[in-house]
């Protein structure tokens, strides 16, 4: 990661474009921009950034479509801007591999805060690795195989995946999980958690729809299990 | 009456589902009286003119024929006898006059030659004699008249009808013109009597069943009426309830078949106008949702730049000519407050359409409050009386801004310190936030969670958007809780909040849906080698 953090602003409106990109080369990051959903992909494929901002509601192919794209070859981060805070939007928008969400009117002090949160996510610690079942996380290489074979993560499921494993067999509760891994304050959206584990269960678990390593507890949270 | 109905209702419900709505004061109860007295007035006069009628016809006739054959025996028999007769002429005499046609007894009264009283009696009737025989009638019988023009003869055949031991009878006498025997007769009625006793009965009976007939005829009547009406007020009741595509079908051309037609308009027209306000309230709330969709994008661009700005006020270098800074500082808190208003509008217009929903989570209430008073910097302000502890599952969000709202309401109309305690009963969770400030007036009290209601016109502009007591509201709503506003004994306004301890039941459980949705997060993704 460079020193100067480099972002991919997707917005089709001009005056926030022009007023984000303002706010966040203010606030100390490069920012490139994009005013359709197209042209980003484009810049993508052109100069690699450390994470994106993207708008839902863009014209031609929207937002939550970028984001499945991106996702399809890509783990960068994303955070998405939307005008529409109406639960439903939120629900997908998580659900086609945001790692985040703010919600508009933005203020760039929230926005930098939470990307900057993202980024740390991807950050190298330096420590042991730990094995559960087929599962092997390598802290310090901050890579996880199962069964030998390298698991793609976004720097989001890799965090949430090893504060789980930090603390095996013990509950955290939702609200935890989200000071823990998004630094969001008391106020978090926990579906957050609820879709990053549906992901991270999708990548990590055998099947899927019964896991074995990440368990729900009823009423707490979850918990990172090895295998019996 | 009450009773009278009741016993009535009871008595009907007993027998029929159809008699159940009879009422002393029922139409069809009214219906039906007035039917029977009018069928009765009719049969009983009827009837009654009728027997008279009869009755006079039968016992004339009868009367008439056996006082003929009196009079013809009198003068053929009693007429041809000498002066002074014999007991044995007499008797016989009378035994040939009572065997007529007739059938009458006779009884004959002389004086023989001795001028002793010799009776002759034809037998029938256990033995006829003059005590059976009215004093009136002897008396006018063997009185003796003047001749004069108008009344030739000096006696006259009289008669009169008695009754002797439940048996009518006609009796009659007259005396032979010239010093005859006087001679009575005796006539049982009997058999007049029983034929006209049977036409009463006929005519009773048939009084009876034209009573019958009328009520049934009133029940069909009162049916004919009384269903239109009864079905009227069902659907009166339905379109009270807000069932307003009720209709009722109008059969026929008659004054209920109008109501219904009326009933109908008045039905159609106010569905009409019901549905014109629906639609204009809806494409005012819908106006309101897109408008403040709308003023987003400017916002967002605006409040990014004002940041800017803001942080330029702030630096040390001071990088703003100070003739314009008070012109930021204005824009930045003016901008501020529109962010506020439009995101409470967004908020109000959430709950308008419906498309709020609870993300519910597992809270410690005393760490939400404390977190929630700590992120606006009201610690000092606010004393909190709450064990950790008190857990709930609830919105963390939605509950933040009621308290928000709550709290910062009481600071800013009451003044610090403004307390705030928890407590939990069995299945609530109870929080009350009380301030020492005047108390809310009573004519306001009822209007604190208005939108944008104002105490008064003259009151300043205050810094809240005017929504705020109105969302909390809501929010408590959608957790199917409720706050109250209320004014302490000791001063201030109380406001309490009352929440389910487990909302659960009325959202989806997001655990239920992290377990189900698992799969979906495959498709988006992929599983990239």
């Amino acid at each position: 990661m460079s020193p100067v953090p480099s972002l991919l602003l997707i917005e089709d409106d001009d005056a926030i474009r022009t007023a984000l990109e303002l706010s966040l080369t203010r606030q100390g990051h490069r920012v490139a921009t994009a005013a359709t959903g197209e042209d980003g992909l484009k810049l993508l494929r052109e100069q690699r950034p450390d994470l994106i901002v993207l708008d839902v509601m863009l014209p031609g192919i929207d937002g939550f479509e970028v984001c499945r794209r991106i996702r399809r070859t890509d783990q960068l981060p994303i955070i998405l801007l939307t005008a529409r805070s109406d639960d439903i939007d939120v629900v997908v928008g998580l659900e086609s591999g945001a790692d985040d969400y703010v919600v508009k009117p933005v203020q760039g002090r929230v926005l930098d805060a939470r990307i900057r949160a993202v980024l740390r996510r991807g950050e190298r610690e330096a420590s042991d690795s730990a094995t559960f079942g087929s599962l092997v996380i390598d802290r310090s290489a901050m890579t996880v195989t199962k069964n030998g074979e390298d698991l793609q993560l976004t720097p989001t499921e890799l965090r949430l995946l090893l504060e789980l494993s930090r603390r095996p067999g013990q509950a955290l509760s939702r609200q935890q999980l989200l000071r823990l891994v998004w630094e969001h304050d008391y106020l978090g959206d926990s579906r957050l958690v609820d879709a990053c584990v549906q992901r991270l269960r999708a990548k990590v678990e055998d099947v899927p729809s019964s896991p074995t390593l990440i368990r729900t507890v009823r009423g707490v949270g979850y918990r990172l299990d090895a295998p019996q | 009456m009450t009773d009278q109905q009741g016993g009535v209702r009871g008595w009907a419900a007993g027998r029929k589902g159809a008699l159940s709505r009879l009422r002393f004061t029922s139409l069809r109860l009214r219906l039906v009286v007035v039917f029977g007295l009018v069928a009765l007035t009719a049969a009983v006069s009827a009837s009654g003119i009728a027997y008279w009628l009869n009755r006079e016809a039968v016992l004339t006739r009868t009367q008439e024929a056996v006082l003929r054959d009196f009079r013809q025996e009198m003068h053929n028999r009693a007429g041809s006898l000498p002066a002074h007769p014999t007991q044995d002429e007499l008797q016989r005499t009378a035994g040939q006059m009572a065997s007529s046609s007739q059938r009458f007894s006779v009884l004959l009264v002389a004086e023989d030659a001795t001028g002793r009283t010799v009776y002759g009696n034809s037998g029938g009737l256990n033995g006829f004699e003059l005590e059976d025989v009215p004093k009136t009638l002897r008396a006018a019988v063997i009185r003796q008249q003047d001749v004069t023009d108008g009344n030739k003869s000096p006696y006259h055949l009289y008669w009169q009808r008695i009754v002797d031991h439940g048996t009518p009878y006609l009796v009659a006498g007259t005396k032979v013109i010239g010093g005859g025997p006087t001679g009575y007769m005796m006539k049982s009625l009997e058999p007049e009597a029983k034929d006209l006793n049977s036409l009463a009965w006929s005519l009773g009976i048939a009084t009876g069943l034209a009573l019958i007939g009328s009520a049934l005829l009133a029940q069909a009547a009162a049916t004919t009426v009384l269903k239109p009406v009864h079905r009227l007020g069902v659907a009166a009741s339905r379109l009270g309830e807000g069932k307003l595509d009720t209709r009722l079908r109008v059969s026929g051309t008659d004054e209920l078949a109008d109501l219904s037609r009326t009933f109908n308009n008045a039905a159609e027209a106010l569905e009409k106008r019901v549905a014109e306000m629906a639609a204009r309230d809806e494409a005012s709330r819908r106006f309101v949702a897109d408008m403040s969709h709308e003023l987003r994008t400017p916002l967002t661009a605006i409040t990014a730049v004002t940041e800017v700005l803001e942080e330029e006020l702030d630096s040390e270098a001071g990088g703003i000519d100070p003739m314009i800074e008070p012109a930021v500082r204005l824009v930045v808190s003016e901008t501020r407050r529109l962010n506020n208003l439009v995101e409470n509008l967004m908020e109000v217009t959430r709950f308008d359409a419906g498309t709020a929903r609870l993300v519910l989570d597992d809270v410690d209430i005393a760490d939400q409050i404390t977190a929630c008073i700590d992120a606006r910097a009201w610690l000092d302000a606010v004393d909190l009386d709450a064990e950790r502890g008190i857990h709930a599952r609830l919105d963390p969000r939605r509950l933040d801004v009621i308290l928000a709202n709550l709290i910062g309401n009481a600071l800013k109309h009451g003044g610090s310190p403004v307390r705030v305690s928890v407590r939990e009963t069995e299945d609530e969770l109870v929080i009350q936030v009380q301030d020492h400030g005047p108390g809310i007036p009573e004519d306001v009290l009822p209007h604190v969670f208005d939108r944008f209601y104002k105490a008064s016109a003259s009151r300043p502009r205050s810094d809240g958007s005017g929504l705020g007591l109105s969302i909390a509201m809501e929010n408590a709503h959608i957790h199917g809780g409720e706050i109250t506003a209320a004014n302490s004994p000791e001063g201030g306004a109380v406001f309490t909040l009352r929440l389910p301890r487990d909302t659960s039941p009325l959202t989806e459980d997001p655990e239920d849906r992290a377990e189900k949705d698992k799969g979906s997060g495959d498709g988006a993704q992929g599983e990239t080698p």
